[in-house]
This record gives C-alpha cells, sequence and structure tokens, in this order.
C-alpha cells in the first residue's frame, strides 16, 4: 500500500483512528484527481440543536455554519428559484469537475466555503467581506467578495462572473433525508484549508483559542446560524 | 605590542573570513560547469575572471538549475506575483527572483504610515517568506547588465543564464523638466524627495509630517501616467487631517500640473471642500517653472510665486533605469524610457523570451499595486504557456484602487477598471469602470475596512 493510499483510507475512515496533525495536514494536501472529498456526516441543527428543513430557512438570507472544521465557516443559501444542474466548472489548474446543484425538492439551496478562492479573503467572527446579494441590492443574484470585488454566481456552482479569482468558491456537498434532515458530507472543488489553515494563526488564536482548536473536525453536528448573528460586521462595499 | 586575546580573536575571524571567501569562488566555478549543460548552452560563456571574483563576470552562487530557468528582475508586485504563479503553473520552471532590496516595503496604504494612521509592520514584508512558501529563489543582488543573445542576466553577486527574462524594474523619476543641472536635482532628491519609491523616501517623508510645525506644506502633481494617480491628492487628505487633528497651523498646497485632479475627482474634491477647506489649497494647472530651494520657494508658469516650509516634490516618472541598461527602453506616449514590447505578450521585441511588466510597461494601465498583481498572474500564465507549449491570450488587468481621504476613522473612496484596446486609436482605454467616491458616513468607513482587506489579500498573496 502506498503511503499516499493509506493517507487516504485514514482520512476517509472513521474518527477514532488517531491520526497525527502532520498527517492530517497531508490529506488536506492530497490531490486524487477527484476535486472531492468526503468529510464527516454532520447534521445540520438550529441553535436550538434541533434539526432543521430547507423550509426553515429564509430565501435569499444568509447563513452559515462551520464545517468541515470548527475554524471554517460555510455559506448556506436557499436560492429564490430552481439551480441549474450538472455544471462543469474547473479549478485554476484546469481540472475539471461536476456541481450538480441545488437540493431539495426545488433545488434551491446551495453552499459554499466562505473561503474567497482569490485572496482567501474569508467570513469570520469578526467582519465579513463575503455575502449573498439578494434582490435590490447591489450586484444582486451574485455572492460577492469585497476583498477584491469579484463576483461568483450561486446558480451555478460559484463560476466565476466578474473579478481575477482563478476558480469557483469550493462547494459544501449536502444531503436531505427524507423526514428533511440536512447534513453536509463532503467538500467539492477548489478547497482552500491548507492556505487557510497556514494563514490566521493569529485570528484563529482570537476566535477560537488557537489553530490546533481551529483547526478540529466539526462532528456529528453544525449549528446554522444568520451571518448577522455569526459576524459583528458584514461589510458590503 | 602585547596582543589581546580580543584582538587575536578579531585576526582570526579575519582569516576565516577570508577562506571563506575562496571556498565561495571555488564553488561558484562548480555551479558554472553545471549550469552550462542544463540551463541553455549560452551559460558555458559565464566563466570566473579570477579564483576570488565575486561580482560582474563570476557565476552566481546559485545551484543547478533543475528546468527551464526564468529569471524575474524586480521583487515588487509585479515580480513577486509573476514569480509566484509562474513557479505555481509551470512546476517544472526553475524561478529565480533578483531584488537589489532585503526587505519589501508597500507604497500602497502607505500614506497612512506618513501620517501615523497604521503600523509599518502593515507595510513590510519578508522576501524570504515568498520565496520559501513559493518554491523559487531570492536572489539579493542588482542586475547591472542584460547580454539578450547569450541570454545572460550580470549582477553585482555574479552572472546568471536564464531561458526566460522578465524586467520589472519599476518607475524611476524624470526630473527634466524642472532641471537640467544634477546639483539641483540631487538636492531635490535627497531634501524634498518624492515618496513614490518606498523606502527612506517614505521615512523622510514621514517625519516631515511628524515634526511639521507651520506653514505651507507644499505637494506637487506631475503629467504623463505617473505611479498611483490618486496617491497626491490622498496624501494631502491626510496630511490636513493630520494637521487638523493634531492642530498644526499648516496648510497643503497641491501645485497640479494637470487641468484638474485626475481620478476620483468627485470624492477627492469634495473631500477638500468639506473637510479641508482651511486646510488645502487646490492649484490645478499649475506648471512649475523655476524652483528656488534656497528661498523655499517655486514660481508657476502662470506667474505665481508659491513659497513652503517643507515639501515633497513628485517629478514625472520614467522607466526603470534598467531598460535602459539592458536596451530594451523606448520613449511611451506618456513616459520617458518605459518597455519597448508587444502590449499583449509583454515580449521584448526581437526577444520574445524577455518580458517587461509592472510600471515599467508602455501601456498606459494604472501604475498600481491591483494592476500589477492581476497582470502578474496572466503574465506568468503566459509563460508558464510558453514553456509547456500552449498559448495564452492576453486578458485585461484590473485596477482596483482604494485612497483614503481621513484617517481617523478611515474614510476612502475606490476605482475599480479593466481596460480594453481601441483599435482606432492603437491605445488601451478603461472598460467597464466604476468608482466609489462618497466617503461620508458607512460608504467611506466601509471603503476604509475595504481598504485593508484589499491590502491584506494582496499581501497574502505575493508573501504565502
Amino acid at each position: 500500500m502506498e503511503r499516499r493510499d493509506f493517507l487516504k483510507v485514514v482520512g476517509a475512515g472513521a474518527a477514532v483512528v488517531i491520526v497525527k496533525p502532520s498527517m492530517i495536514d497531508q490529506t488536506l494536501y492530497a490531490d486524487d484527481g477527484s476535486m472531492y472529498k468526503a468529510y464527516g456526516k454532520v447534521k445540520l441543527v438550529n441553535s436550538d440543536g434541533n434539526m432543521m428543513k430547507i423550509s426553515d430557512l429564509k430565501k435569499e438570507e444568509n447563513y452559515v455554519f462551520n464545517y468541515p472544521f470548527v475554524g471554517s465557516t460555510c455559506m448556506l443559501i436557499n436560492l429564490p428559484k430552481k439551480t441549474a444542474k450538472e455544471v462543469t466548472l474547473k479549478n485554476e489548474f484546469g481540472v475539471e469537475y461536476l456541481w450538480k446543484g441545488g437540493i431539495g425538492e426545488n433545488q434551491t439551496l446551495v453552499s459554499y466555503s466562505g473561503i474567497c478562492p482569490h485572496q482567501l479573503t474569508h467570513i469570520n467572527k469578526q467582519e465579513s467581506f463575503i455575502s449573498y446579494r439578494k434582490k435590490g441590492e447591489k450586484f444582486s443574484g451574485n455572492i460577492v467578495c469585497d476583498g477584491h470585488t469579484t463576483l461568483y454566481d450561486p446558480n451555478r456552482g460559484c463560476k466565476v462572473v466578474q473579478g481575477k479569482a482563478q476558480q469557483p468558491f469550493a462547494s459544501i456537498v449536502m444531503e436531505e433525508d427524507a423526514d428533511g434532515t440536512l447534513w453536509a458530507v463532503g467538500v467539492l472543488g477548489p478547497e482552500k484549508f491548507h492556505d487557510f489553515f497556514k494563514n490566521f494563526r493569529r485570528e484563529f488564536k482570537h476566535q477560537f483559542g488557537g489553530k490546533r482548536r481551529a483547526k478540529k473536525k466539526v462532528t456529528s453536528k453544525a449549528t446554522v446560524l444568520l451571518m448577522s448573528e455569526y459576524t459583528e460586521e458584514i461589510i458590503q462595499l | 605590542m602585547a596582543i589581546s586575546r580580543r584582538d587575536a580573536l578579531q585576526l582570526s575571524g579575519v582569516t576565516a573570513a577570508a577562506i571563506t571567501l575562496s571556498g565561495c569562488s571555488k564553488y561558484m566555478g562548480e555551479t558554472t560547469s553545471t549550469q552550462a549543460v542544463s540551463v541553455s548552452e549560452s551559460t558555458a560563456a559565464i566563466t570566473t575572471n579570477s579564483s576570488t571574483a565575486v561580482g560582474v563576470g563570476s557565476p552566481a552562487p546559485l545551484p543547478q538549475a533543475k528546468g527551464p530557468r526564468v529569471v524575474v528582475v524586480g521583487g515588487g508586485w509585479s515580480g513577486l506575483t509573476i514569480a509566484k504563479y509562474t513557479k505555481k503553473y509551470a512546476p517544472n520552471a526553475d524561478v529565480v527572483l533578483i531584488e537589489q532590496r532585503t526587505e519589501f516595503m508597500s507604497c500602497p496604504l502607505s500614506n497612512l504610515w506618513v501620517v501615523d494612521a497604521i503600523d509599518l509592520d502593515f507595510l513590510m514584508h519578508d522576501y524570504l517568506q515568498a520565496a520559501r512558501e513559493n518554491d523559487y529563489m531570492y536572489f539579493n543582488a542588482t542586475v547591472v547588465g542584460v547580454d539578450k543573445k547569450r541570454k545572460i542576466v550580470s549582477t553585482s553577486n555574479g552572472d546568471l543564464a536564464y531561458d526566460h527574462l522578465v524586467l520589472a524594474p519599476g518607475i524611476d523619476y524624470d526630473y527634466s523638466d524642472w532641471t537640467t543641472d544634477p546639483a539641483l536635482e540631487q538636492r531635490l532628491r535627497t531634501e524634498y524627495p518624492a515618496g513614490f519609491k518606498a523606502g527612506s523616501e517614505h521615512l523622510s517623508l514621514r517625519n516631515k509630517v511628524l515634526d511639521f510645525e507651520e506653514g505651507n506644506f507644499l505637494l506637487t502633481v506631475p503629467t504623463g501616467n505617473y505611479r498611483c494617480l490618486p496617491a497626491p491628492y490622498e496624501r494631502a487628505c491626510l496630511i490636513a487631517d493630520f494637521f487638523k487633528l493634531e492642530g498644526i497651523e499648516g496648510k497643503v498646497i497641491i501645485l497640479d500640473e494637470n487641468p484638474q485632479i485626475t481620478i476620483k475627482a468627485d470624492g477627492f474634491g469634495s473631500a477638500f471642500e468639506k473637510l479641508y477647506e482651511d486646510y488645502i489649497e487646490y492649484l490645478p494647472s499649475s506648471k512649475i517653472v523655476n524652483i528656488d530651494l534656497d528661498k523655499k520657494s517655486v514660481e508657476t508658469e502662470l506667474g505665481e510665486v508659491i513659497e513652503f516650509e517643507d515639501a515633497a516634490f513628485y517629478p514625472k516618472v520614467r522607466g526603470g533605469k534598467l531598460l535602459e541598461i539592458a536596451g530594451v527602453a523606448k520613449d511611451s506616449v506618456f513616459n520617458k524610457q518605459e518597455g519597448d514590447i508587444d502590449v499583449f505578450t509583454y515580449e521584448v521585441k526581437g526577444h520574445p523570451e524577455v518580458y517587461i511588466t509592472g510600471d515599467a510597461r508602455p501601456m498606459g494601465f494604472s501604475k498600481s499595486g491591483n494592476t500589477a498583481n492581476s497582470e502578474g498572474v496572466i503574465v506568468a500564465k503566459m509563460i508558464a504557456g510558453k514553456i509547456n507549449g500552449k498559448k495564452v491570450p492576453w486578458e485585461s488587468p484590473l485596477t482596483i484602487c482604494f485612497s483614503a481621504v481621513a484617517m481617523d476613522p478611515v474614510l476612502a473612496i475606490s476605482v475599480n477598471a479593466s481596460y480594453m484596446y481601441d483599435k482606432e486609436k492603437a491605445a488601451f482605454a478603461f472598460a467597464n469602470a466604476s468608482t466609489n467616491e462618497k466617503w461620508d458616513g458607512k460608504p467611506g468607513i466601509n471603503n476604509g475596512k475595504g481598504m485593508h482587506e484589499w491590502a491584506k489579500g494582496m499581501f497574502r498573496d505575493m508573501f504565502s
């Protein structure tokens, strides 16, 4: 068994396997060409800890939850209409991957990583320069990163619409049970977790008590909050 | 004479250094022969002049190239971006960044530091980190010559061969409209530096502002495509704000050779009027015809004589002197001695393996950080494409430019623009340009925060 294969197994395996932090780094680095990485299956819950359904999420509102790491914040948006399906996207090296579309009966629910793939501007507890713009707002219908005025289309897997980003935001792959329970199961596309954990040590210390804590995997459930509840300030330029 | 233990140690230190030096030259000799095989045939031309040579004519003390060697000259926003992304998009390339400075200081946002509104830490960055994180070599040396035929760059620390060469030397100043007297030029450079080449000029300017007691503080704005169009106006606002906050009886006089504010005119104009009515005097169409540094006065074409207590004289800009040394400079429609290149490929005419980028380019793009960074990614893709047999088409760089008009809190305005080629005029023009010039209230505060996040992202991009 090659070392890389072994690491992949460790990465995908049960959480009871104790791995060294350096090995976690290796799985973050790993490039197996699939552009998809399964993380632990995590139930999305409301602030009371109860399951939540798509119908609980207001249309066009910016929601967030932390996944797959304690310190990595993701966007959750119930879009006003059905998204595109089976969209082929490319990472910055031209590697293609397939975004399957929104989930739910009406295929309106989407989730993306909150780390901008351009220069790592990200949603955090202090401020967010990233948000979905609803009807009536400037750049409506797009996810905008105001770090460098980059627009992404949430209806098409966060394809770059305007700006200098070389690739889309990574998608959070979700599942919906028959009873409406929502789960986050993995990350598709150009995740930037390695660069993210390398660059923001001081922020992790301030907001999570250190990088090690920020880098812990989220297990079993993740709380969905309005972005305005999670972050002190949403900044839109 | 008795010899103390300290003297003895000093003596032995000298001997040790001498031994190291001769060892070094031997090492460099070995490097030459290996480079000759791996980089290109032209490398064989690099030979040591003598057994102790360490400068021009001897090989640079760098390891053997492991792939096509891309030499990037100039560690500014353009060079740093190109070094990183060339290696990223062509991992088989052997990338060397040659830079004469040992630390990076940002010109963007430096006006905030001049008035003590941000820490120096925010502007200073580490070339070694950039090289470490992005898998290229940082070579601390000054380029003194380029042999385009043999594809060799000569530096103060030895010569190296290239397969692809990027020249990103930035700007130099062109004082010729004001004086042809080297003594006056030297006095202007030393006593009243422009403050648009980051480093000592900014330190001088900061001390002038922080120590200012009363009187006129003169700022000049040149014509041509000068570096960072809004910066002189931003600087005027921030110095005026500093005077206001500190209760200094000073006035900022802006002598603008242009007929009007060159960019973000509504934002700056309204800030001059509403925030700094008693602190800023804006004088457009003010071409300086005489400078008397002993009397501390200037005379304009309109016959006005303006006295000043202190000043920053910003002359016209020109392409970095290196372009002339390399024989690749040509006057552009804007400035003297800019890169003589194909404006779509950045290639030097007749030497497609040599590129000129950043503020030394002849196109009328904004000479600013975001432009150089976004252009750098495009040029890196072109070079990587050439290395790996793929043609990468031209793409417009992007200008995103924030300017502060107040310091506490930071209130800012911005412009965002791409470029398109106008065939009739045979020149580039702004495309999809938009500005955000409301500095008062929430928009101004948010732009101030956006300005910081913009810079942090750029520094992350270049250094991590």
